[in-house]
């Protein structure tokens, strides 16, 4: 059977308003970004969201407000971001429905989704803020049909009389995506390097789509099957999007984009230009106050008239510094497809990003 | 600065990492200090450690430094590349079977008298569901806490050394003996110690409260004191000597050459 889409048609079609959205990668490794930015051009929204380790990806789709309740266990694009900055805004604004639990937990309820478990017993999270506090209560995820009724539930061990142990839910699926090196036609998958919790996430979900950097014949794939990693009956959709995890990276084939995500850092710190114009005014009048509480210091004195001179610009619309919703009109909005995008990436980057066979990396990223 | 006989606070912090990593023993580090520190311990001061990061990745001797625990330079440069699934039941198993091979680093933004870590958010003015400041949460360092030996990275500030944490993301010693078992945690697991910019705490063993075991040559207990939000035995402190010229040249043109995570100053 052939399952090969355009990334449009894939997206159309197994990516509905409110689903369970489960998405593969790890931080900054393999993050299936060319899907996330055909969800965010489609306007598909309300999604429950389990990223693993999540970053710059789940980070557009909550600062674009297309996500009704995000399941946290880490979200950065570590050694860029040391906190996603639209996912710490919408927290500390008060706009974003979600629930902490521990990295070890949130990947064992993805492995445990994989083996159809009916719930999870773990010895984790026990005296820590993760089981006292929640995010999500218990009244208002009644209030959510795809959401499990509690967060988690102290029990005894029935095997072990008088240990305690979490009870954890099992998640449920609709549409996982992840990005992979080679598939087939028929939707067998090579994935090199970690796996992460990719084949969980494709074994679990109703709905897979795969993107990858190489389609190759179902005969080519089974070659040799020590490499396979993905059943092609787990897979609905696969897509051809070379640099589909770009600016992430993806093992074998490129490094992250140091460039990239770089811009995505400084871009996500405002919102939008009304968002910088009063970000930059609030630093300029913290600046101005602290050389006023220090008049000797010249330093001080230099950054104040910066920061005013900063604000001014923003204000008058002079110069407004590049912000979240600039990057995506950019980098997403205004590329039709993947094709648009590399073209607009440009190819001496691309290549610069290849990784070195003898080393695995880029040393030019 | 080709003078290797000066250091800085953080490359004395790598140093202190690097000494306690013991003989044979499998070392859960993140990015960062930590990694810095295991690297040095692998080519210096340990050889025989293994580092392991909780991405599932094992035994990791990158050439490069990586930016993230799931990085390309891990995975190169790995013995074996497991999802991180099975790096948690490792890390559970070496506690079932009674193993006391592992040590871990985890970092945080506070840390109160028995090493209880809040690595979540800071309340401030409001709380949980809507905190002044907001950090990525847990990652890896609440299942490290529970089954593994843990040594803590800090920054020493008074506002973040303090009696209480807002939220307990990783578990320290809870609230003193006893107190792991009763919220049902191994009760022989927990932190070690804390190696800060200006010393090494460790943990009483009868009231598992944080006292300072050293200080460094450019610190002292006063400082340490002044610098923590709650009262710390000083008494016991004894001065850790610096790092050799030799050690820090390694650092700086071996380990992290590129100064991704060390900045050396200029002068």
């Amino acid at each position: 059977m052939n399952k090969v889409y355009t990334l449009h048609d894939a997206v159309a079609k197994f990516v509905e308003d409110g689903d369970v959205l489960a998405i593969g990668g790890f931080t900054t490794n393999r993050k299936p970004y060319a899907t996330v930015s055909e969800i965010l051009r489609q306007g598909k929204k309300d999604f429950i969201v389990y990223a693993g380790p999540g970053g710059g990806e789940v980070d557009m789709l909550i600062g674009e407000g297309r996500v009704a309740a995000y399941i946290n266990c880490y979200t950065a694009n570590s050694g860029y971001t040391n906190v996603s900055r639209r996912f710490r805004a919408a927290i500390e604004q008060g706009k974003l429905t979600y629930e902490d639990y521990s990295q070890d937990v949130l990947m064992l309820m993805l492995h445990a989704a994989s083996l159809g478990l009916p719930f999870l017993p773990v010895r984790l999270m026990q005296g820590s803020g993760l089981m006292k506090y929640w995010g999500i209560s218990e009244e208002k995820r009644k209030t959510m049909p795809k959401l499990e009724n509690l967060k988690c539930a102290e029990i005894e061990n029935p095997m072990v009389p008088g240990q305690k142990v979490v009870a954890v839910p099992v998640p449920k699926f609709d549409t996982a995506i992840i990005h992979v090196q080679q598939a087939s036609p028929d939707g067998t998958c090579i994935i090199c390097g970690d796996e992460f919790h990719d084949i969980d996430i494709a074994v679990a979900a109703r709905k897979t789509i795969v993107t990858c950097e190489e389609i190759v014949s179902n005969e080519f794939i089974r070659r040799d099957p020590t490499k396979t990693r993905i059943f092609g009956e787990c897979v609905q959709a696969v897509v051809k999007a070379p640099y589909g995890a770009w600016p992430s990276q993806c093992y074998d084939y490129y490094d992250d984009d140091d460039a990239g995500l770089k811009e995505y850092d400084k871009a996500s710190k405002y919102q939008d230009a009304e968002d910088a114009k009063a970000q930059l005014a609030k630093a300029a009048a913290k600046a101005e106050k602290a050389a006023a509480a220090k008049p000797e210091d010249a330093k001080l004195a230099d950054a104040a008239a910066k920061a005013k001179k900063a604000a001014e610009d923003a204000a008058a619309g002079v110069k407004i510094p590049e912000t979240f919703k600039d990057y995506l009109e950019k980098w997403v909005y205004s590329c039709e497809d993947q094709a648009a995008l590399l073209d607009k990436i440009g190819g001496s980057r691309l290549m610069r990003l290849k990784n070195e066979p003898h080393l695995g990396y880029s040393t030019t990223h | 600065m080709s003078d290797y006989t000066k250091y800085t606070k953080q490359e004395m912090q790598a140093y202190a990492i690097a000494k306690n990593i013991k003989e044979n023993q499998i070392v859960i580090v993140g990015t960062g200090l930590p990694l810095i520190g295991a690297s040095l311990a692998k080519r210096a001061v340990c050889p025989s450690c293994h580092p392991i990061v909780e991405s599932g990745l094992m035994d990791c001797d990158p050439v490069e430094v990586p930016r993230s625990v799931g990085d390309n330079r891990f995975m190169a440069h790995c013995a074996v590349q497991w999802p991180n699934i099975r790096f948690v039941g490792f890390e559970a198993n070496e506690w079932l079977h009674d193993e006391d091979r592992l040590v871990a680093f985890i970092g945080g933004a506070q840390i109160d008298p028995y090493g209880n870590v809040n690595s979540t958010c800071i309340f401030g003015k409001g709380d949980y569901l809507q905190p002044t400041t907001r950090f990525t949460g847990s990652g890896g360092a609440n299942g490290i806490a529970t089954y593994c030996n843990t040594i803590i990275m800090m920054q020493h500030q008074k506002r973040r050394f303090i009696d209480h944490v807002d939220y307990i993301t990783s578990c320290g010693w809870m609230d003193g003996p006893g107190g792991r078992e009763r919220a049902g945690l191994p009760g022989n697991r927990g932190p070690q110690m804390v190696v800060t910019d200006l010393g090494i705490m460790k943990f009483d063993e009868e009231t598992k409260r944080m006292y300072l075991a050293y200080y460094y040559p450019f610190s002292s207990p006063e400082m340490v004191q002044e610098n923590t939000g709650f009262e710390v035995d000083v008494s016991r402190a004894q001065l850790m000597e610096g790092p050799s010229p030799e050690i820090i040249k390694l650092i700086r043109e071996e380990i992290d050459p590129g100064q991704a995570f060390i900045k050396v100053p200029k002068e």
